[in-house]
C-alpha cells in the first residue's frame, strides 16, 4: 500500500509543481522528470537519495508559494456515460492489481529487475549495472526503473507487488491525458470516448505482456509519445485559433513542454530515441525556430544516455546502429517486415477492430483538419517505417521477434490513432 | 438525427463492440482469479500463479548465503527459469551459465561463483559442480557399447583410474563392466591410490555390474590415480579410460607386477610420463638417467617430449593426445 500512495502522492506533486495541469499530464511530468532528474544526477554521481529530497521539496515549495487561478474550464455533461465506460475496466484493473502478483516476461526480466538493482545500490552505475549480476539487458534506458526504484526505495521493500501501482497509474494517467486533450482539440465527447476506447483495448487493458498488468513500458512510452503528439497539435490549433481550442491554456509554454515529453522519450525505452527524432522533424514545421529548446533537450536526454552506456557493459541488447549498415544483407526479412504491421493490426484479440477503424478515420480526418490529420499520419507512417527497418535489420529469427513486439510497438502509436478516430468522428457529426 | 449524425455512433458502437468482445471476457476471468487469490498471502499466490518453481525458488532464496554470488546453471531449455530465478533472488547476486560446460570453462576466472544452482524448466534447487557432471554424465551415452571382458582373474591393478574434466568438453572417466561368472557372490575391495580410499562391492552370481565413472560413482571424487582390485570370486571385467568429448575409449590393461619399458613411439602434444609405485614401500626409480624417489602408492606425472627411459620398481606408461583430441597410451612391454 505505501506503493500505492507513493505512486498516486509523488509523481503528480512533481508534475504540478511546474504549472497548473490535468491529473493525467501532472502524473505523466511527474515520472518524467522525477526519472530524467534522477538519471542526470547519477550520471555526475549526485547521491540518489539526497536528489529525491530536493526535487521534492522543490516540488512542495513550487506548489506552495504559486496563485492558482480558477478553473475556468466548461463543465462536460454530456460525457458521463463515456467516464463510466472508462472508469468501469480501470477499476477492474485496479482490484487486479491489488490482488494478482506481476507474472510477465519483460517486466521481471529487465524492467524491475533494474528498479531493484537501482534501489538496492542507490545507484545507476554500481555493481549492478557493472556485471556483479545477471541484467541481461544492461543498456536498456532506465527512466521508468528509476521511478520504480524511488517507490522500493520510499518503501524499503524491493517486492514487486510495491512497484505495480506503476504501470496502472499510466495507463490512468495516459487515459486522462487523451481525454483531457482530444477534449480540447476536438471535442469534450470526442475526448472521453477516445479515453474509453483507450482502457477497453485488450493490448492495454488485459494482453499479459505489454499491457496495464505487465511491467512493460510500452504504456508510459506510449503515453509520453503522446504527450509530445499532443503539444504538436496543440501548436497547430494554436497558431490558426482554432475554435475547438476555447478551453485552451495559452500560458503553457508549448515547445518546453514538447522538449520535456522528447526527454522522456529518450530515457525510457531504445525506441524512444527514434520516436523522439521523428516527433522533432514534424516539430519542426510546427515550432519553427522554437524547435531549438526540444532539440537541445533531446541532445543533452540522448547525450546522456550514451554516456551512460558508455559506462557499462552491454547486455545481450542488439545493438541498433551497429545493424543498420547489414540492412541489405537481410533483404529477405523485409517480406516479414513490411507484413508484421497489417497482420497484427488485424489481429482481433488483441484490438478488436480498432485499426480498421483508424484506417478509415484517417481518410475522412484529412477531409476535416488536413493538417492535424496529416501530423497524425506521419508520426504513425514515420514509427512503423522505422520500425520495419528494424525488423529488417535484425539479428534475432524476425517472425519470432516480430510475434512478441509488432503488438506493443502499436501501442506507441495509439495517440495519434485516437486522434484520427476522434477528428473523423467530429467530421461525420459536423456535416 | 439525421443519417449522418448516427453514422458515428454506429461506427462507434462497433468499434466499442469489438474492443469489449474481446476484453470484457478476459478481465472477467482476471477479476475471478484475483477473488480465488484474494484470501492467500502474498507468497502464497505467488507460487499459486507459478507452480512448485517458485516454491523451489523461495526454498533456494532460504538457502543461499545472502552475501555470496551464486551461479545459476541452467539446462539450454532452463535459461528462462534461471532468467526469473535472478528476479526473484536479488540482491542475491547471480551469474548465469547455460550448460556444465560453461561454468568449467570459466573455471580459472576468480570471480568464478563458488556457490551452484541448478536450474531446471520446473525448478531450481542447490547443487554441486560435482552432482551437475553426474547428472549429465548418467543421462549421456556410454563410449564402449561392447566391452571386451578379460579372462577371469581375482587380483589386478589399473594403471591410471581418473574422474576429471579438461576444457570442455574434455570430460575423462573409467567406464568399468564386472561380470562374475561364478555360481557364488564376489566380494570385491576396490583401493583408490594415492589417497587410499577404499570401496567394497557385492556381484550376485552370474551377474554383471556397469559403471559409466567409475571413480565417480564408487568414491564420489573427482580425481586421478591407479586402483587396486581384489576380489573372493575370479572376476571378468574391463576397465576402459574414456574422453567422453571426444568419444573416446582405451581399454586399459590390468597390471601384476612393475614395467618400466617403454617402446620409443612417436608422441604428439600433451605428452606426459605417468609413474606408479605399486608397493607398500618408498622405492627410488631412475628417469632418463635421473634417480627419483617416489612415496609409497605414489602416482606421479610431468610433462615430456619424447618416451623416457625409466628403470627401477615402478610401472611407467606415457599418455599423448594425437591432434584429434584422442588420446594414446604408451604401455610398457
Amino acid at each position: 500500500m505505501i506503493g500505492l500512495v507513493v505512486t498516486l502522492v509523488l509523481f503528480p506533486l512533481v508534475g504540478w509543481s511546474i504549472g497548473r495541469r490535468s491529473a493525467g499530464e501532472a502524473f505523466l511530468f511527474g515520472a518524467g522528470i522525477t526519472g530524467t532528474l534522477l538519471f542526470l544526477a547519477g550520471l555526475v554521481h549526485i547521491p540518489l537519495v539526497a536528489a529525491l529530497a530536493v526535487i521534492m521539496a522543490l516540488a512542495i515549495i513550487r506548489i506552495a508559494t504559486t496563485s492558482r487561478n480558477p478553473d475556468t474550464r466548461h463543465p462536460t455533461p454530456d460525457t458521463r456515460l463515456a467516464t463510466a465506460v472508462m472508469v468501469a475496466p480501470l477499476i477492474a484493473l485496479t482490484f487486479i492489481t491489488t490482488i494478482t502478483p506481476l507474472s510477465d516476461f519483460d517486466g521481471r526480466a529487465f524492467w524491475v529487475l533494474k528498479a531493484k538493482g537501482i534501489a538496492h545500490e542507490r545507484a545507476i552505475d554500481g555493481p549492478f549495472f557493472r556485471g556483479a549480476t545477471l541484467d541481461p539487458r544492461n543498456h536498456y534506458p532506465i527512466l521508468i526503473p528509476l521511478d520504480g526504484a524511488v517507490i522500493l526505495g520510499v518503501s524499503h521493500d524491493l517486492d514487486d507487488r510495491q512497484i505495480r501501482w506503476l504501470y496502472l497509474g499510466f495507463l490512468l494517467a495516459f487515459a486522462l491525458l487523451v481525454r483531457e486533450r482530444i477534449g480540447r482539440l476536438v471535442s469534450p465527447a470526442a475526448g472521453a470516448w477516445s479515453a474509453a476506447i483507450l482502457v477497453w483495448l485488450p493490448q492495454f487493458a488485459v494482453e499479459g505482456e505489454g499491457g496495464a498488468l505487465s511491467a512493460y513500458n510500452d504504456i508510459a512510452l506510449a503515453a509520453f509519445a503522446a504527450g509530445a503528439f499532443f503539444e504538436l497539435v496543440d501548436g497547430v490549433s494554436q497558431s490558426r485559433g482554432l475554435a475547438v481550442s476555447q478551453d485552451f491554456d495559452a500560458s503553457q509554454p508549448r515547445d518546453r513542454q514538447f522538449a520535456l515529453w522528447l526527454a522522456f522519450l529518450v530515457l525510457t525505452k531504445s525506441e524512444g530515441l527514434p520516436f523522439a527524432l521523428v516527433l522533432l522533424i514534424i516539430g519542426a514545421f510546427v515550432f519553427r525556430k522554437r524547435i531549438a529548446i526540444p532539440a537541445i533537450a533531446t541532445t543533452i536526454a540522448a547525450i546522456a544516455l550514451f554516456v551512460w552506456r558508455a559506462r557499462i557493459p552491454a547486455g545481450d541488447e542488439e545493438d541498433i546502429l551497429r545493424m543498420l549498415p547489414t540492412v541489405f544483407c537481410k533483404l529477405p526479412n523485409l517480406g516479414y517486415a513490411i507484413a508484421a504491421f497489417p497482420r497484427h493490426m488485424l489481429l482481433f484479440p488483441r484490438w478488436g477492430l480498432f485499426w480498421i477503424a483508424v484506417v478509415i478515420a484517417a481518410v475522412v480526418a484529412l477531409r476535416v483538419d488536413r493538417r492535424m490529420a496529416t501530423i497524425a499520419i506521419s508520426v504513425i507512417a514515420a514509427m512503423l517505417a522505422i520500425y520495419a527497418g528494424v525488423y529488417t535489420a535484425t539479428d534475432w529469427v524476425v517472425s519470432d521477434l516480430i510475434a512478441v513486439t509488432a503488438d506493443r510497438l502499436l501501442m506507441h502509436v495509439i495517440a495519434p490513432a485516437l486522434m484520427l478516430i476522434a477528428l473523423a468522428g467530429y467530421r461525420t457529426k459536423s456535416i | 438525427m439525421n443519417g449522418r449524425s448516427l453514422m458515428p455512433r454506429i461506427a462507434g458502437a462497433l468499434l466499442f463492440l469489438s474492443l469489449a468482445a474481446t476484453t470484457l471476457p478476459r478481465l472477467v476471468a482476471l477479476v475471478n482469479n484475483a477473488r480465488a487469490l484474494l484470501p492467500l498471502a502474498y507468497d502464497v499466490r505467488r507460487e499459486r500463479q507459478m507452480g512448485p518453481w517458485y516454491a523451489s525458488v523461495k526454498a533456494l532464496r532460504r538457502e543461499l548465503p545472502p552475501n555470496e554470488p551464486v551461479a545459476l546453471v541452467a539446462t539450454p531449455r532452463g535459461v528462462e527459469s534461471a532468467v526469473f530465478a535472478n528476479y526473484y533472488l536479488y540482491p542475491i547476486r547471480t551469474r548465469l551459465f547455460v550448460g556444465r560446460n560453461n561454468y568449467r570453462d570459466a573455471a580459472n576466472e576468480p570471480a568464478l561463483p563458488k556457490t551452484i544452482a541448478a536450474v531446471y524448466v520446473n525448478h531450481v534447487e542447490r547443487t554441486t559442480y560435482d552432482a551437475l557432471r553426474d547428472r549429465d554424465l548418467r543421462a549421456g551415452r556410454r563410449v564402449v557399447a561392447a566391452p571386451q571382458l578379460s579372462e577371469p582373474s581375482t587380483t589386478f591393478t589399473l594403471p591410471i583410474a581418473a574422474s576429471l574434466d579438461g576444457p570442455a568438453p574434455e570430460t575423462f572417466v573409467i567406464e568399468a563392466t564386472i561380470a562374475n561368472p561364478t555360481p557364488s557372490a564376489a566380494e570385491i575391495r576396490v583401493t583408490f591410490w594415492p589417497k587410499g580410499l577404499v570401496k567394497t562391492l557385492t556381484i550376485a552370481p552370474g551377474s554383471t555390474a556397469a559403471y559409466y565413472d567409475f571413480v565417480h560413482q564408487l568414491f564420489g571424487v573427482t580425481d586421478r590415480g591407479w586402483m587396486q582390485v581384489e576380489s573372493s570370486q575370479p572376476l571378468r571385467a574391463a576397465f576402459y579410460f574414456v574422453n567422453r568429448g571426444h568419444d573416446d575409449a582405451t581399454l586399459l590393461p590390468k597390471v601384476t607386477s612393475a614395467a618400466t619399458d617403454i617402446a620409443a613411439a612417436p608422441v604428439y602434444r600433451d605428452t606426459k610420463l605417468f609413474v606408479v609405485n605399486l608397493n607398500d614401500t618408498a622405492v627410488t626409480a631412475t628417469v632418463s638417467g635421473n634417480p627419483i624417489p617416489f612415496a609409497p602408492h605414489a602416482f606421479v606425472s610431468w610433462p615430456v617430449t619424447n618416451v623416457p627411459r625409466v628403470s627401477g620398481n615402478v610401472y611407467a606408461f606415457v599418455a599423448t593426445r594425437q591432434l584429434n583430441g584422442r588420446t594414446d597410451f604408451l604401455w610398457p612391454r
